[in-house]
């Protein structure tokens, strides 16, 4: 079980309707994370990254191929069977914090928490912790708008982690930050993967986050593409 | 779930107080409204609402209506007995003058035999007697007129004065009290010939007994209480324009707070499309929203009965108002459905949300 990856794409196809022709945006393609394993995704605008991340994500059904999570083949769950998996398996974070403007900081991650089903008073220290983890320990109780773009976002990765996912999803999650905030808001979801043995995929264009990141691939027609 | 509902209410109190007031406000009118038909239906046909008669012989082309029926009993008071069951019902309108002050009432003088189903009794005072005593027993709005036991009130037709000794409840009838008084006392004052009636009345139902008085008293027809209560001058066209408002209203709440609502949904797409991508079902999602519909409409009408409680209690006396608890809860209920049935407008909205609209999404 131990070398079973949490996430496993195969022979993964997506097709979009163009006019009265398909497109396809996924072409017969295969990947993998394992845990602790921080793999980034980068390529060109319109090359579907969004797609790939939604499919891996549980958020979109492939045409063919199959998406195990844990081992399981989500692929072709119900809506509300999918939207467990994303609840319980998988943390996201997205390009903006996408945060619950009426909610504070701890209580964003209480949300997810209770969503599940799982919250108890011993998860307020787990709050605690995660905040602190991510620098925020003094902003617990502050609205969104009273949070810096950063610290948003350092919520929203908090957040991603409050339900103990196997798999950790960011889309683009820098593109409204600027490049200092960027190295540290990376460099923090690299730290957090480590420190929790999670696996994560990152989807960007920022060429000097790469760094942080195990694997490399490039998205191009529809083919993943080994870089580094 | 409800914690969220409540804090996205206190977070954005500005734009929960408005629609909250909008719902009171409503709400406050239809109260008022509802109080303000009952109190006029009370004025004009309470005494007959409230009259333990079943049945009423009225003739056939007085269109139902009590005032326009007259009948000459004498035929009848040979043939059967009023042991049998039956009572005349006689409304005669006469004008009281207060004996040293200047009030006076047009009243409605009702001759009845104190010992029938007809007589409704007192609730202060004493009752009247089968005698030839002019005794009255008034309704007792006319307390609010100065009017006292013991009090002496002057008829000019008649130039007789008459005595109040008691006060009943729930005795008007188009808009004008009733005054009984002793069959025998009323014929004493010879102010309408012997053994009219405008209807004839049965406590309860009885085929039977209403055939026989048909037979010999032809030209009448038998009529349910409501029906004679309908009948009434008035009471139909308050009423239905009355409940014609309320309706309005209710529809107008429907539609005010589904639009709201929506309008909120709308603008939280985005933030739903995030949820359900974080793994918010549309359960979760449309309970939030349920929720919220439902501690607005609760507080709202909560606060739209204490307003009408207090506008009841500082209406001046003379204003046909009535304070119906059962009926407030009956529309309280109905303005409550209402409201969430245009909260699932939204929810349609909410469960159409696509979580992949998340992704890709620069703010």
């Amino acid at each position: 079980m131990t070398n079973q990856a949490p996430l496993e794409l195969a022979n993964i196809t997506k097709r979009y309707k163009d006019g009265d022709q398909y497109i396809e945006v996924i072409k017969d393609l295969s990947f993998h994370v394992h845990k602790g394993e921080f793999v980034a995704v980068i390529g060109p605008s319109g090359s579907g990254k969004s797609t790939f991340l939604s499919i891996a994500g549980a958020l979109l059904s492939p045409d063919e191929g199959k998406v195990l999570v844990n081992g399981e083949d989500i692929a072709t769950y119900p809506d509300k069977a999918k939207a467990d998996v994303r609840l319980r398996t998988i943390g996201y974070i997205f390009q903006s914090a996408n945060l619950v403007p009426y909610l504070r900081a701890k209580d964003q991650l209480k949300l997810v928490s209770e969503m599940a089903g799982k919250w108890s008073k011993t998860n307020e220290k787990r709050v605690k912790d995660l905040l602190n983890g991510v620098g925020l320990s003094s902003r617990n109780n502050h609205f969104p708008h009273q949070l810096s773009g950063g610290e948003k976002q350092r919520v929203a990765i908090a957040r991603a982690f409050m339900n103990e996912p196997d798999i950790i999803l960011a889309d683009e999650p820098t593109a409204n930050l600027d490049g200092d905030r960027s190295t540290e808001i990376v460099e923090l979801i690299a730290k957090e993967v480590k420190d929790k043995e999670k696996a994560a995929v990152m989807v960007t264009h920022d060429e000097n986050l790469l760094k942080y990141c195990d694997r490399i691939y490039r998205l191009a027609d529809g083919q993943l593409t080994l870089e580094k | 779930m409800f914690a969220l509902a409540l804090k996205e209410i206190r977070f954005f109190k500005v734009k929960y107080t408005l629609i909250g007031f909008i719902l009171f406000l409503i709400a406050a009118l239809v109260f008022i409204v509802s109080g303000l038909a009952r109190g006029l239906a009370f004025d004009t046909a309470v005494a007959m609402e409230e009259m333990d008669a079943e049945r009423f012989y009225l003739e056939t082309d007085a269109d139902e209506q009590l005032v326009r029926s007259r009948f000459m009993l004498s035929d009848l008071e040979e043939e059967i007995d009023r042991e049998a069951g039956w009572e005349p019902l006689l409304l005669h309108r006469i004008r009281l003058d207060l004996v040293d002050s200047d009030f006076r009432e047009n009243v409605t003088l009702v001759p009845v035999d104190p010992d029938s189903f007809v007589y409704p009794g007192v609730v202060t005072g004493e009752s009247i007697e089968s005698s030839t005593d002019l005794y009255i027993v008034v309704d007792e709005s006319l307390q609010a007129d100065g009017v006292e036991v013991g009090d002496q009130l002057y008829n000019e037709e008649s130039e007789l004065q008459l005595t109040v000794v008691g006060f009943a409840e729930n005795q008007m009838y188009s808009h004008m009290p009733l005054a009984y008084i002793a069959e025998d006392a009323f014929a004493s004052m010879e102010i309408v010939p012997d053994s009219v009636a405008n209807a004839i009345l049965l406590q309860e139902s009885d085929e039977e007994l209403e055939a026989r008085i048909e037979n010999i008293i032809s030209g009448g027809n038998w009529l349910t209480k409501d029906a004679v209560v309908q009948a009434t001058p008035g009471y139909s066209a308050q009423q239905s324009s009355l409940m014609m408002m309320i309706a309005f209203l209710i529809i107008i709440a429907v539609f005010v707070l589904a639009s709201f609502f929506y309008i909120i949904t709308i603008q939280k797409i985005n933030q739903f499309g995030v949820l359900k991508a974080i793994g918010a079902k549309n359960s979760f999602l449309v309970g939030a929203t349920v929720l919220q519909v439902f501690s607005l409409a609760v507080i709202s009408i909560g606060v739209a009965i204490a307003f009408t409680v207090f506008v009841q209690m500082n209406l001046p006396p003379g204003m046909p108002f009535v304070f119906d608890l059962s009926l407030l809860f009956v529309y309280s209920g109905i303005l409550l459905t209402v409201s969430l049935l245009g909260a699932l407008l939204s929810s349609v909205k909410i469960v159409k949300v696509d979580p992949q609209q998340a992704m890709g999404r620069a703010e």
